[in-house]
């Protein structure tokens, strides 16, 4: 046995010392690839509207023009939607990690009479079409006297979030070993201790997974900021701004590339931040 | 067991706190932008969609606002192709604008029945009608059982030209003897000048370039061409010789759209037509990538301010040089109205009023939006661009023509469900080659339409309303003249 | 497991006498019920009655402004079963869904075998680079993809035509087959990212020591990722694909804003030809809105989706069972 693996390392050395440059070759290359619209996008938005022409498909500006980028944020009230957009996005991703990870927890680690029922509704939710009218949410908005808020985005965003994020809490504490729960109730933690004092600091990775998710549809959505800031256009997101930039600057092609880099830059800040979380986060909600 | 309740009050604390503050945050966003200062004693909401005319409304509000100091008016442009969708659910919830431009649905006749709008009636007397040209208010277009909801703002016009590219023209050799740019006028013109701007570029530069991104610019060409032609009902109504539709039988279609096919094989038509927008189109033809586009006069202002103005326009070419058709208008017209919840609705008033006021309809033509609703406004010689110029003296292109409601107000009520696919769709089909055999297509267009029509009507009559296909024909109208409609 | 609780439920039964044991058993889970309500009540508020509501409006014929008050029955469904486009717009949307699906998965699963390697440098790097385009917005893709086309499609345009490739230019936005492999190529590229990341934490759930000993054994590389990754990736992988299926089935947005399901329906999906009913066609053409007949259009699809589903399940159940009976 040692034998036979001791002829095999030089082999193996060999193959990973010349392998390495090959691999990263080809991820770079394929990276760039993959990458190249936004560097595109990035470039064209320093570029004069002359450059822009000029250089073409080179995403390099000559002299960058940094004026597109103050242009853009006032025209398109980026700086007044700005504060807003972060504000629904926090509120939404904490109530969605609210809602999901208490629901995710009772749906995976206890038993109770009816389970079964709310799991087939969850579930066929996924497949059943959405109605295509956004008229019964905004009644109900109306009955709540929420129109016109804030708070009437972020509970309609969170709720279209809760049923994957269930899902993957589910999934989550379901792979958690069951024994650290019975020796904290050995030692007397009720329910309300163990979730929030065992299980919750837990599934740190989790949060980050269900947050990122959740912080990305929040940041970019459009219609829903739309449509329920009719009366206080003041409360709108940047994506609804962006939609109203695009329709009247569009042929103004560095100003709208430097609209969508002020749009891009918060939510690859925030990912950038979770990413190292967020992968662990769903391997331990796939492990069954 | 304590420390863990402590700290379950303390995150109970931290969270209570944390919401508190979103909370504050939540209402602090928002802030007032509207610093009326605190003799302020209204706020007016008002709603468009005018984008390239944005300019003329800011002015217009910044004078009406000096003009009346207690009044500040807080402008949305819904730039959205949702405008009657947002429009319906801010009338739902009761926060409707107090001054909006009217959305193209539901038809004004069903907002006025549902309640949306105030009866201008009060405020415009017939002292105040009288400023308007005659036959400005009608029963059926923006009055309603005696009630005036609207008015027309601008005057009837050729809605599209055909715009030649100057420096592209010269460039192709297109110039009379005298020095002048070649104006093409027929449709072999325009062949000509496309095959010349063709070959002198070596196939760089194109003769003819739209953008149907948005589905509207085929529409508009073959409406523009085809109307030349003599069809007077273009992409817009039925022919109201017949009162049916005429895709199919009346030959002009086909013929142009045959043309379009030859241009395009032939490489003249600039090639990202079909998937650029209207907005690059004419960046585009600003720029000389093409020699020639059809467009409104709404063209000519973003033109001016990137600096573009050695241009020409022409309106209806034709295969004989003379229009056999024009654009048809109708008596009355409507934008502007007053929503029924409106709070302040003198105040509303008073800007409306404003909107509608000859000065501002002044400032609407000197600034190239287009005509005003007051002959005197539309004097070529008050306009300085000469392009704008153009335009204005084309003004005779658009005519009166029948309007069957006016005939029979029980026809407004005759609910057409919508044909699918149209005219937008089948054009797009005919042209990137997906409906081969172009007469059929335009035939299967046809019969869809009237079919369409004669359902509704049927249906409408089943309901008790007096209605027939009867009602959509008018024998004894010449197309080359304007129409007064007799009430039935 | 079940035996004793149910002998224990029995003997309970016994003990409590008149009380019922399940109102026990609610009493006793009472947190539970807490803690799952917050999330019933938006789901019931925002995605059932929503649902329900829609429901009813499929038997209406209405424009979505006002209250529905034409009641037309069973002929919604009748004229989306009777309308071509419906059709191409289905067929559309399984060619999407059969192309992306496939080529999606393969390229992701292939990065993610790479990227685990955690001998690999700089793979937090790669991962990140390969998840970006997932948080891009689709009006910021159709403007940078339309920009690109249209200022620089030529550009492509000129290079072909001198290589002799084609003779003719290309309106790649504007032409019915370049327009889809144009939509599938930027579907792959935007959503790519999720199935990386899925494969990677599958991939972890995989104890090293399983690959150690194959190696041990003399296994390749290719061996251990046919006798290890495979089998031990297969549950996993069930749910991605199940995953990515129901995603693409809903493809939307791009559709949307980079052709609008145009030229002539060659690029319509089911779903935006179900909002074209909801909100009108194109804007230049006054399209009255039919909000009941978009409903039916989307229960319809809904009941096809759920029959494909279905069928789906049990063709992958047979295919695992029998597979991992082998295995």
């Amino acid at each position: 046995m040692t034998a036979i693996a001791g002829r095999r390392r030089p082999l193996t050395s060999a193959a990973t010392r010349r392998g390495p440059w090959v691999t990263h070759l080809l991820l770079l290359l394929g990276g760039i690839a993959w990458l190249y619209p936004f560097a595109w996008t990035l470039g064209s938005s320093l570029k004069s509207t002359d450059e822009f022409f000029g250089r073409g498909l080179n995403p390099l500006p000559g002299s960058p023009l940094w004026s597109n980028y103050a242009e853009a944020w006032q025209g398109a009230s980026f700086g007044a939607y700005f504060l807003n957009t972060v504000f629904i996005t926090v509120a939404t991703v904490v109530i969605t990690l609210l809602v999901t990870a208490t629901a995710g927890y009772v749906l995976a680690r206890t038993h109770f009479p009816g389970k079964a029922l709310v799991l087939v509704v969850v579930a066929a939710t996924v497949f059943l079409p959405h109605g295509y009218t956004i008229i019964p949410i905004f009644d109900i908005m109306r009955g709540l006297g929420l129109l016109n808020s804030l708070w009437s985005i972020i509970i309609v965003q969170a709720s279209g979030g809760v049923v994957f994020g269930t899902f993957l809490f589910m999934g989550y504490f379901r792979a958690i070993d069951r024994s650290l729960e019975d020796a904290a109730r050995v030692d007397g933690a009720n329910f309300h201790q163990i979730f929030w004092r065992i299980m919750l600091p837990l599934s740190g990775p989790m949060l980050a997974t269900v947050g990122l998710f959740t912080a990305i549809s929040a940041w970019n959505s459009f219609f829903i900021p739309l449509v329920f800031t009719l009366a206080r256009p003041e409360l709108r997101t940047l994506g609804v701004g962006m939609y109203a930039f695009i329709g009247e600057n569009s042929t103004d092609w560095t100003l709208l590339c430097a609209g969508s880099v002020i749009t891009l830059a918060p939510i690859i800040a925030i990912f950038l931040v979770l990413q190292r979380f967020f992968i662990n986060g769903l391997a331990g909600a796939v492990k069954q | 067991m304590s420390p863990i309740q402590l700290n379950r009050r303390q995150l109970l604390r931290a969270a209570a706190t944390a919401g508190g503050a979103a909370l504050l945050a939540g209402c602090s966003t928002p802030g007032d932008k509207t610093t009326g200062g605190a003799t302020t004693a209204a706020t007016l909401a008002y709603w468009d969609w005018y984008v390239s005319q944005a300019p003329w409304v800011q002015n217009e509000i910044k004078l009406f606002q000096k003009a009346h100091s207690g009044i500040a008016i807080k402008k949305t442009t819904q730039v959205t192709d949702k405008y009657p969708d947002l429009m319906a659910l801010a009338v739902r919830s009761g926060t409707a604008p107090d001054v909006f431009l009217l959305p193209k649905a539901p038809k004004l006749e069903d907002q006025v029945s549902q309640g949306w709008l105030t009866p201008l009636d009060k405020w415009a007397t017939p002292a105040w009608q009288a400023r308007f040209p005659e036959g400005s208010f009608v029963e059926g277009v923006n009055v309603f059982d005696g009630k005036i909801y609207s008015a027309p703002f601008s005057a009837l016009a050729p809605s599209l030209q055909l715009y030649i590219h100057h420096g592209v023209f010269k460039e192709a050799g297109l110039v009379n003897p005298d020095g002048t740019v070649f104006v093409p006028k027929t449709w072999d013109d325009i062949t000509r000048a496309a095959e010349a701007i063709a070959t002198k570029s070596g196939g760089k530069v194109f003769g003819l370039g739209f953008g149907n991104a948005q589905k509207g610019a085929l529409p508009w060409l073959i409406e523009l061409f085809c109307r030349g032609a003599g069809s007077p009902g273009g992409t817009q109504s039925v022919d109201y010789r017949t009162g049916k539709w005429t895709y199919g039988t009346d030959r002009n279609y086909a013929d142009f759209l045959t043309l379009l096919l030859d241009w395009k094989k032939r490489n003249f038509i600039y090639p990202s037509s079909m998937s650029i927008s209207d907005e690059q189109a004419r960046a585009y033809f600003a720029k000389g990538r093409f020699g020639m586009i059809v467009g409104g006069v709404w063209n000519q202002p973003a033109w001016e301010e990137g600096g573009f103005t050695d241009y020409s326009l022409v309106t209806l070419p034709s295969p004989t040089g003379t229009p056999q058709a024009f654009f048809y208008g109708f008596p009355g017209g409507y934008l502007g109205a007053i929503s029924a919840k409106a709070k302040h609705p003198d105040d509303a008033w008073a800007w409306l009023d404003w909107f509608y006021s000859k000065e501002a309809g002044k400032r609407w033509v000197e600034g190239g939006y287009g005509l005003s609703i007051y002959p005197d406004n539309n004097d070529p010689a008050a306009v300085t661009s000469p392009t704008f110029k153009q335009y204005v003296a084309m003004a005779g292109t658009a005519i009166n023509g029948p309007v069957p409601a006016i005939r029979n107000p029980d026809i407004a009520k005759v609910e057409v469900a919508p044909a699918q696919p149209d005219i937008p769709d089948v054009a797009a089909g005919i042209y990137t080659g997906q409906l081969k055999d172009v007469p059929k297509a335009l035939k299967e267009l046809e019969d869809r339409l009237n079919d369409a029509l004669s359902t509704a009507v049927a249906k409408a009559k089943g309901q008790g309303l007096k209605v027939s296909m009867a009602d959509y024909a008018f024998a004894d109208w010449d197309p080359a003249k304007p129409y007064t409609t007799k009430r039935g | 497991m079940a035996d004793t609780e149910l002998v224990l439920l029995g003997s309970r039964r016994a003990r409590q006498g008149r009380r019922s044991p399940l109102r026990r058993r609610i009493a006793g889970a009472r947190w539970s019920y807490v803690y799952v309500l917050p999330m019933l009540v938006l789901l019931a508020a925002f995605v059932v009655y929503p649902i329900i509501a829609s429901l009813g409006y499929t038997f209406y014929r209405w424009d979505g402004i006002g209250d529905p008050t034409e009641f037309v029955g069973l002929d919604n469904f009748l004229k989306v079963m009777k309308d071509f486009i419906f059709w191409k717009a289905l067929r559309n949307t399984f060619l999407y869904v059969v192309i992306v699906v496939p080529l999606q998965l393969v390229i992701a699963l292939a990065l993610a075998l790479v990227l685990n390697n955690p001998r690999l440098r700089l793979r937090n790097l790669y991962r990140t680079l390969f998840f970006l385009p997932v948080v891009t917005s689709a009006a910021v893709i159709a403007v940078v993809v339309q920009l690109l086309f249209s200022n620089f499609g030529d550009v492509v345009n000129d290079v072909l035509m001198s290589l002799g490739i084609t003779n003719t230019y290309i309106d790649w936005l504007g032409d019915p087959t370049f327009a889809m492999i144009i939509i599938m190529g930027v579907g792959v590229w935007h959503t790519l990212g999720y199935n990386l990341v899925y494969f990677l934490a599958g991939l972890q759930t995989i104890p090293g020591e399983l690959y150690e000993a194959a190696k041990l054994d003399g296994a390749g590389a290719i061996a251990s990722f046919r006798y290890i990754t495979v089998p031990m990736l297969r549950s996993v992988g069930v749910v991605i694909l199940l995953l990515s299926i129901i995603g693409s089935f809903q493809i939307f947005d791009l559709v949307q804003v980079l052709t609008n399901g145009g030229p002539y329906f060659a690029t319509e999906v089911v779903n935006t030809y179900i909002y074209h009913l909801a909100f009108g066609g194109a804007s230049s053409t006054a399209v009255q809105p039919d909000v009941g007949l978009a409903s039916a259009a989307s229960f319809f699809y809904g009941l096809l989706l759920i029959v494909f589903a279905v069928v789906q399940a049990v063709f992958l159940r047979t295919l695992v069972s029998r597979r991992g009976g082998r295995a």
